[in-house]
């Protein structure tokens, strides 16, 4: 039989999660400040160069720097594989990544060449090192279950969308972009969003949602099936934009299949969070739940894209809702949740103690319910962006809010942890194993 | 006849419940409430991890099984204890803040340890203890 060794240790260093969420949201202010520094709406166009500076800032800097920090905490605890020195991939992966994600957005904002050479080299060896580390983690890996399926999913979706990413940022640095930039565009966009981001937080969520509001859990045929199609319809999705046959409705029909997944995902979700036992107000909850209902509208958009009358900027409105919407909502509510916990727990941990602070000292409450207002006002912004050119300056407030906000409240967190620790080691011999 | 990961997982379910009627009613200051709900709660846990450390786990340990993980599940079993304790000290000074914060703690390290135990630990115990199953529940019903 095989089981997975129960064993704490196996969690990583503090240090090792908590680097990359401590740098995430620098990443959302800087986006503020790539969007502000544009004279124009930035929305009206989704090709000007400071909209894809301000998307890459989020996307990599935020999103990006979030999931691989949170990936070395999942690994060894969901599956039971740490990364392979972790202390070693962590560092090699955190410098390229944000060095990576720092020069790309200025490349993109400052129409730099020079920049975007330096920057693809080191975000190819940031993902290449985190995709290989990630790999051997899963193949060491005891537990066979659907969270497993799922994140390997998302890592070969992420391998396949960082080619088109790298071909993409050399093709503008060395002004050779082929026509075909547009498919590798979308194709790169289809991956990273559909496959990288949407099926990690699928995997996870089969643990995170039954656990903190006591749910039932998802059923079991879907936590089979639900992965492993989304990344087939995915897969399809890809070929036909790379390959682009005469056959539209073929193109409709493969994205109406991605799209009634991720409904089904989100209606799954929101059914689940609706008949959770614990009813008390939780803003990791509320922000689960604007993500769940923010893909649903993405997905009922998505669908009904053919069908509607040709009206500019629906497609930016999908991204919108996705990323920003789904994605980031999903990332700030599971951040204000793990965070704590792991100061609690890299404190507690090794034996009973008592003065370590309860995880509601380590955040306090009232700023996640601040940032979550925040984020649906920003939401609320950015999706009459397209079309108002005050909404565009209101989204970029928006994003330096939170990310100051979130700033504070990680840093506050780190501070906690450090005072506790010093606290303990004066009074407790040897606190910490 | 159920398993011992059916018996031990439904008995988890029930304390999960405990802990949300306890929860709310601290959250909603009515304490009164609280109280009778928070002391069913850590009798269901103490029951629980009575089950176990007096009955399973010297079993499993007896019928070869792996004492690693038995001994992992006890450290936890200590640190959860310390976090009852806090709770109860919340619960004696009506204190809503600091009972929903240790709650909160409690809650994730409880769902993690129920996973582990669910996921692993009792499926192995139904594997090691497959012939003295009926008798080992048996025992566990009445402790």
């Amino acid at each position: 039989m095989k089981t997975v060794p129960l064993n704490t240790d196996q969690a990583p260093p503090i240090s090792v999660p908590l680097r990359f969420f401590a740098v995430a949201p620098l990443f959302l202010i800087l986006a503020a400040l790539v969007l502000l520094s544009d004279s124009d709406n930035p929305f009206a166009d989704p090709h000007m160069p400071a909209l894809l500076a301000a998307t890459h800032c989020i996307t990599l800097g935020f999103m990006a720097t979030v999931m691989v920090g949170a990936m070395q905490q999942i690994l060894p605890v969901v599956i039971g594989s740490p990364m392979p020195a972790s202390r070693l991939t962590a560092r090699f992966v955190f410098l390229s990544l944000i060095s990576g994600a720092l020069l790309l957005p200025a490349g993109f904002a400052l129409g730099q060449p020079l920049l975007l050479n330096f920057a693809w080299p080191l975000l190819l060896l940031a993902f290449l090192g985190f995709i290989v580390a990630s790999l051997l983690s899963l193949a060491r890996s005891p537990a066979h279950n659907a969270t497993r399926t799922a994140i390997l999913l998302s890592l070969l979706a992420l391998g396949a969308a960082v080619v088109p990413g790298i071909l993409l940022a050399y093709g503008y640095a060395t002004g050779t972009l082929s026509p075909d930039a547009g498919r590798l565009a979308a194709a790169h966009v289809a991956l990273m969003l559909g496959g990288w981001v949407l099926l990690l937080i699928v995997g996870v969520s089969y643990q995170v949602v039954p656990m903190f509001q006591l749910t039932p859990s998802y059923p079991k045929w879907l936590t089979v099936a639900l992965a492993p199609a989304l990344f087939a319809a995915l897969l399809l999705n890809v070929l036909l934009l790379l390959f682009q046959p005469d056959a539209a409705w073929l193109s409709v029909v493969a994205q109406s299949l991605f799209w009634m997944l991720c409904g089904c995902f989100a209606v799954a979700t929101l059914v689940l969070q609706g008949r959770r036992r614990r009813r008390v107000a939780d803003a990791t909850l509320s922000f689960f739940r604007l993500g769940m209902a923010a893909l649903l509208c993405a997905a009922l958009l998505a669908i009904a894209l053919p069908l509607l009358p040709v009206v500019d900027h629906l497609e930016t409105l999908l991204a919108i809702l996705f990323l920003l919407g789904f994605a980031m909502s999903v990332m700030h509510g599971m951040l204000y949740k793990i965070v704590p916990f792991l100061v609690w727990f890299h404190l507690f941990r090794g034996g009973v103690k008592s003065g370590v602070p309860n995880m509601k000292e380590i955040i306090p409450e009232p700023w996640m319910w601040r940032h979550l207002w925040l984020h649906r006002a920003t939401l609320l912004a950015a999706l009459c962006a397209p079309w108002w050119g005050a909404a565009a300056r209101l989204t970029a407030l928006g994003f330096l809010l939170q990310g100051l906000l979130l700033a504070y409240a990680l840093f506050a967190a780190i501070s906690v942890y450090r005072r506790t620790l010093a606290r303990l080691e004066q009074t407790q011999p040897n606190p910490i194993a | 006849m159920s398993t011992i990961a059916e018996f031990m997982r439904a008995d988890h379910h029930f304390c999960d419940e405990a802990f949300a009627l306890a929860e709310q009613a601290a959250l909603d200051n009515n304490w009164e409430e609280a109280e009778i709900r928070f002391n069913h709660f850590r009798e269901d846990m103490a029951r629980h991890f009575r089950m176990e450390e007096s009955e399973l786990f010297p079993t499993l340990i007896a019928g070869n099984g792996p004492a690693g993980p038995v001994q992992v599940m006890r450290m936890e079993h200590a640190q959860m204890n310390a976090l009852i304790e806090q709770m109860s000290g919340a619960v004696k000074h009506r204190d809503a803040q600091e009972y929903g914060g240790v709650a909160e703690t409690l809650l994730i390290v409880m769902q993690q340890h129920n996973l582990k135990e669910e996921q692993m630990l009792y499926p192995m115990a139904d594997h090691f203890l497959t012939a003295q199953r009926e008798t080992l529940l048996g025992r566990m019903r009445q402790v």
